[in-house]
């Protein structure tokens, strides 16, 4: 059925249309509206992040992803199970290394029931193990929604109040099977603050809607598959946490990263109780300041005394979610009359419009611009200038 | 905001206005200015009843010697309710405007229990009510004989006014009913034997009244109090009541002759099929009832019940409808028909013969409105073509015109299946009905809908018996149980209290994300009245052309008196019958801006310019050449691409300027000239 010619080919699917949008420039080309196009759909993302709001720093999220007999369908290549997996093992990636204090624990429902793929936890190995592995699983029934929510909301509701609990449906099909009323179930979850956010794989469907808008998450629906990873991107940022969330002050441990000397007679390789390697013996090592069990990996709960060890840069990286670099100010290369050069790269300003910081009026090209919101988070004059005298 | 139309200062209860209810505006006080009959044709969604309400009240506020009353005539009750609700916003508005308290009254008819007999609301300013009201002789005289003749007249949804029409003067008798009409002549021999010795004299003074003949009647109808009532035809008001009727018993006597005459007739045993001057020689044959008496009956019998002082004229319906039909039958030589059946059609073994009285011209009934009321405006969603109803009712519209929707993003995306994934032509007509692989096509159809379509899915068939072979068999070949893995399938029967409990079910089931599909039938309830807005129906799969069934002597009757009469070709009513049929099946599915759904053509015949042409301009503008012969497959792909597309965010912020707009919006030079390429003259 793939190969019937009409409206809307697959193989054309990433630029919808653009052809009717493109003019030619004066000399017949059309390279500078193409990247006329690209260029604005770059900087769309930069624009849409929110400014000074509260955000849920650490954050408990399942991901639930459909197994049903809908996944097989192939208009995502060469499936939508495959192809899904395959985002989410780049989307666990980025999300630990924008929130690394934060977890995810993954669900899969098939067959009208919902299992644990794995459980809440902050390593992405694990997770991206369990994600390669999943390919192979067969697809078939019906989804649960209902018993895919339950089965979440078990473990998310003992989470404390400070930290956001987050549910991530990635649904397929357009049927869901329940054994009870949704709607009561959809009560608990807003009163419990879970927030629920759905992307579809198809189409819009009704209780979709109601759950996210009931809880607070969002609703969208994929075009293909780069709009399916945008999608599941924007769930890498720490979404606003609501008013009524707890606000308290919580003990954290920062254990230096020692290794045992081997001139040290009392030195002797000890056993880590980490779940992400598994146990093992080494001989260096984090040890906990409160109770002294030993982790070769940050962050993690002290399985021990259950505090939270992370290190500086964990927190660092969190924080900047919380003070997010403000969008620069696009200028017309004409009306900009300074420097010809681009302040991060020294490249020349070749396109059609500049950046500039406001508030150290520095002049950025578009590259520049999205890597400084997207990885540094910070404005290299404006931290120039500080550091100077 | 307040609009300028034309000069006429216009409240409208909203922020935003929609181009097309402009456009329908202006096209509608042409009409009010011209004093003429207007027929305009809009989507429904787009706020037709808001803007007729604040067009013709700002009228009449404008005019108040022009335009004194609206008659506002609906199809339901829940309809007329939503009448009510925007009237009451428009009123809201305009005291919040200019300050003072509202000197307009409304009036609602909407059943018995909400009745009231105020003398007052004699003179409201709007009256809303249903069609029958205003078409149906019966009620007509009671209700709306004392409308002023500078009243503006509106039928909503009036896609199927020639129906009303028909029914309303079409008169259906069968044993039951004489029975019936057996006993209330039994009930009236014996109060009048009572009142002849209680009280002679009342029936000496109605005697000496209809000496007089009905001249009261004559002298309204000339100084034109009156709405004229089609029962009661010009000539009978110049005469006296024929002497043969003139006393009570002797009316009676003469009810019990025709009564008997009746029952022989309905002893047939084949079908006949007669004109209305062959019945009336038969009748003199056999029982010498001359034609002048039958003609008095209705009146004579209303005369009568109101001498003998009966309440409680429900329980005299028989004979009221058999007194009516013999007036009825005296009167009009033409438009009627008469056909006995001894059995019905499906049921050929069981003897239940009937006698039906039809009526074939639908602008009897409503001659006397026109004639009456200065502007009448017909409207709805489906009036297309436009130009068959000033035909078949017989009247001269001065305005017509359908109007487009303006949409910010494609929402309705109407498909033509003709062919299934193995190339045999999908069609529901005769020759191929029965046809296996048609069958299974069909069933393919909605098996595959059924995966890429979320939450409703409302499938209409031609007919109850095409749905249950149609079923019939996707059961034995299991495709039935296949749908069923993606959503649940329920079914309108021609009970009406299975149906309404499936309806509430399915709507329950695409509520809760489980999906479900309705099977119902083209013409039946569901179609009619039913809106499935948004999740409650993302598709309407139509199978096949919801032609009426042609073997019926009725339709076949009226078909020759159309080409007689209004030299209408039978292919041609027929077509359009189906397709304003088919039009309201599909249009189920969109109810306004922000909702969308899927159209699915499931016959190739659509694809020809006869049927496509006939379908609505906001439907058929959205038909490209590429959507007219697809596959199966093809329309799964690009339904699945619809819905995509439909599925992504959609705010108002989108549509403002395009399809909503502010005040400042409206008035700029380039909107306007936009807004005069909506409506579309014919």
């Amino acid at each position: 059925m793939d190969e019937e010619p009409e409206r809307a080919k697959r193989w054309e699917g990433g630029y919808e249309r653009t052809w009717e949008v493109l003019k030619e420039d004066e000399s017949g080309s059309l390279k500078a509206t193409v990247e006329e196009i690209l260029f604005q759909s770059k900087r769309k993302r930069v624009i849409e992040s929110h400014g000074q709001v509260r955000l849920g720093m650490m954050r408990h999220l399942y991901v639930v992803i459909d197994c049903s007999r809908s996944m097989e369908d192939q208009d995502l290549k060469p499936n939508r199970l495959t192809s899904t997996l395959k985002l989410m093992e780049a989307f666990v990636e980025e999300y630990f290394d924008q929130n690394p204090i934060s977890q995810v624990g993954i669900i899969m429902t098939k067959n009208k029931r919902a299992e644990k793929l794995t459980d809440l936890a902050g390593n992405p190995k694990k997770h991206i193990t369990a994600l390669q592995k999943a390919v192979d699983s067969v697809c078939v029934g019906e989804p649960s929604l209902y018993n895919s929510l339950s089965l979440a909301v078990q473990t998310l509701k003992h989470m404390p109040g400070h930290t956001s609990r987050e549910i991530l449906i990635i649904l397929s099909s357009l049927t869901t099977c329940d054994p009870a009323n949704i709607y009561e179930l959809i009560k608990t979850l807003k009163s419990l603050k879970v927030r629920v956010s759905v992307i579809g794989l198809s189409a819009e469907v009704r209780v979709c809607t109601v759950l996210t808008r009931e809880t607070g998450g969002s609703y969208h629906v994929i075009l293909d598959e780069s709009h399916f990873k945008e999608l599941l991107m924007l769930h890498v940022k720490p979404p606003p946490s609501s008013s009524a969330s707890e606000c308290s002050l919580i003990r954290m441990g920062f254990p230096q990263h020692t290794i045992a000397s081997l001139s040290d007679q009392d030195a002797k390789p000890s056993f880590t109780p980490s779940v992400s390697c598994g146990p093992g013996l080494s001989l260096g090592g984090y040890f906990c300041p409160q109770c002294h069990a030993k982790y070769t990996e940050l962050p993690v709960e002290c399985k021990v005394c259950g505090l939270t060890l992370v290190s500086a840069p964990h927190l660092a990286r969190s924080f900047h979610h919380l003070f997010p670099l403000d969008a620069f100010t696009e200028i017309p290369e004409e009306e900009h009359h300074g420097d010809r050069f681009c302040q991060a790269c020294q490249g020349e300003l070749k396109d059609k419009s500049v950046f500039m910081c406001p508030s150290c009026h520095s002049v950025f090209c578009v590259e520049c611009d999205l890597f400084i919101h997207d990885s540094l988070h910070c404005c290299p004059c404006c931290i120039h200038n500080q550091s100077g005298p | 905001m307040k609009l300028n139309i034309e000069g006429l200062l216009v409240y409208f209860p909203y922020d935003y206005i929609y181009p097309e209810q402009y456009s329908y505006m202006l096209e509608l006080k042409r009409t009010l200015d011209a004093k003429g009959h207007g027929v305009l044709e809009m989507p429904s969604g787009t706020g037709k009843t808001i803007s007729l309400l604040s067009l013709i009240v700002a009228y009449q506020r404008a005019f108040p010697l022009e335009v004194t009353k609206l008659i506002y005539c609906s199809r339901t009750v829940p309809e007329i309710e939503k009448v009510v609700e925007e009237l009451r916003k428009l009123m809201e508005f305009y005291s919040k405007e200019t300050g003072e308290t509202n000197n307009f009254l409304a009036l609602a008819l909407s059943s018995r229990k909400n009745l009231c007999i105020h003398p007052e609301i004699l003179h409201a300013n709007i009256v809303v009510y249903s069609y029958h009201y205003l078409l149906d002789p019966k009620i007509a005289d009671l209700v709306s004989k004392e409308l002023a003749k500078k009243s503006v007249v509106v039928f909503d949804e009036a896609h199927n006014i020639d129906n009303v029409c028909i029914d309303s003067m079409s008169v259906n008798i069968t044993r039951r009913t004489l029975d019936r009409c057996q006993n209330n002549v039994d009930t009236l021999q014996n109060t009048i034997q009572k009142i002849k010795e209680t009280d002679a004299a009342k029936l000496r003074e109605e005697y000496r009244r209809l000496v007089d003949g009905l001249k009261e009647a004559s002298v309204a109808r000339e100084t034109d109090i009156y709405l004229s009532n089609p029962v009661l035809p010009d000539e009978i008001l110049q005469e006296a009541v024929p002497g043969t009727i003139r006393t009570a018993e002797h009316f009676v006597g003469f009810l019990r002759r025709f009564l008997e005459y009746l029952k022989s007739r309905l002893r047939v045993q084949h079908v006949v099929q007669e004109s209305t001057p062959q019945f009336l020689k038969d009748i003199f044959d056999k029982v010498c009832i001359d034609r002048k008496p039958l003609r008095f009956c209705a009146e004579r019998l209303q005369s009568l019940l109101r001498t003998l002082e009966i309440a409680d004229i429900a329980d005299f319906s028989a004979v009221t409808l058999i007194s009516n039909f013999a007036t009825l039958v005296s009167t009009y030589s033409q438009g009627f028909t008469i056909i006995i059946e001894p059995f019905e059609d499906r049921t050929p073994t069981i003897a239940n013969p009937v006698l039906h009285f039809s009526c074939m011209d639908p602008s009897i009934a409503i001659k006397p409105v026109f004639q009456r009321f200065q502007s009448v405006v017909i409207t709805s969603g489906t009036l297309s073509p436009l130009d068959i109803y000033p035909r078949i009712l017989d009247f001269r519209p001065v305005t017509m015109a359908s109007f487009t929707m303006t949409l910010a993003r494609t929402c309705l995306c109407p498909l033509i299946v003709g062919r299934g994934n193995d190339q045999v032509a999908l069609s529901s007509k005769f020759e191929t009905r029965e046809d296996f692989a048609v069958i299974r096509n069909y069933g393919n159809l909605l098996l595959e809908m059924s995966a890429v379509v979320p939450d409703g899915i409302v499938a209409f068939f031609t007919s109850y018996v095409y749905m249950e072979n149609i079923v019939a068999s996707w059961y034995e070949q299991g495709i039935l149980e296949n749908i069923q893995r993606n959503k649940l399938i329920f079914i309108e029967t021609q009970d009406a209290a299975e149906t309404s409990m499936a309806l509430e079910k399915y709507q329950e089931a695409c509520e809760n994300g489980r999906g479900a599909i309705l099977l119902s039938v083209a013409r039946g309830k569901v179609s009619e009245g039913i809106d499935f807005v948004h999740h409650f129906g993302r598709a309407v799969i139509m199978f096949g052309v919801p032609y009426v069934y042609t073997q019926s002597r009725i339709l076949k009757a009226r078909l020759e008196y159309l080409r007689d009469q209004f030299q209408i070709r039978e292919n041609d009513f027929l077509t359009f019958d189906a397709m304003r049929h088919a039009a309201q099946c599909v249009g189920r599915a969109i109810r306004g801006k922000t909702d969308y759904g899927l159209m699915i053509f499931a016959d190739k015949r659509y694809a020809r310019a006869d049927k496509r042409g006939k379908l609505p301009r906001w439907i058929q503008e959205h038909i490209t050449d590429g959507s007219l012969n697809l596959t199966v497959d093809e329309t799964v792909q690009l339904s699945k691409h619809f819905l995509r597309q439909m599925a992504q965010p959609f705010r108002q912020e989108d549509q403002l300027g395009l399809s909503l707009l502010t005040l400042e919006q409206l008035q700029s030079e380039e909107m306007l000239k936009k807004i005069t390429q909506i409506a579309h003259q014919t």
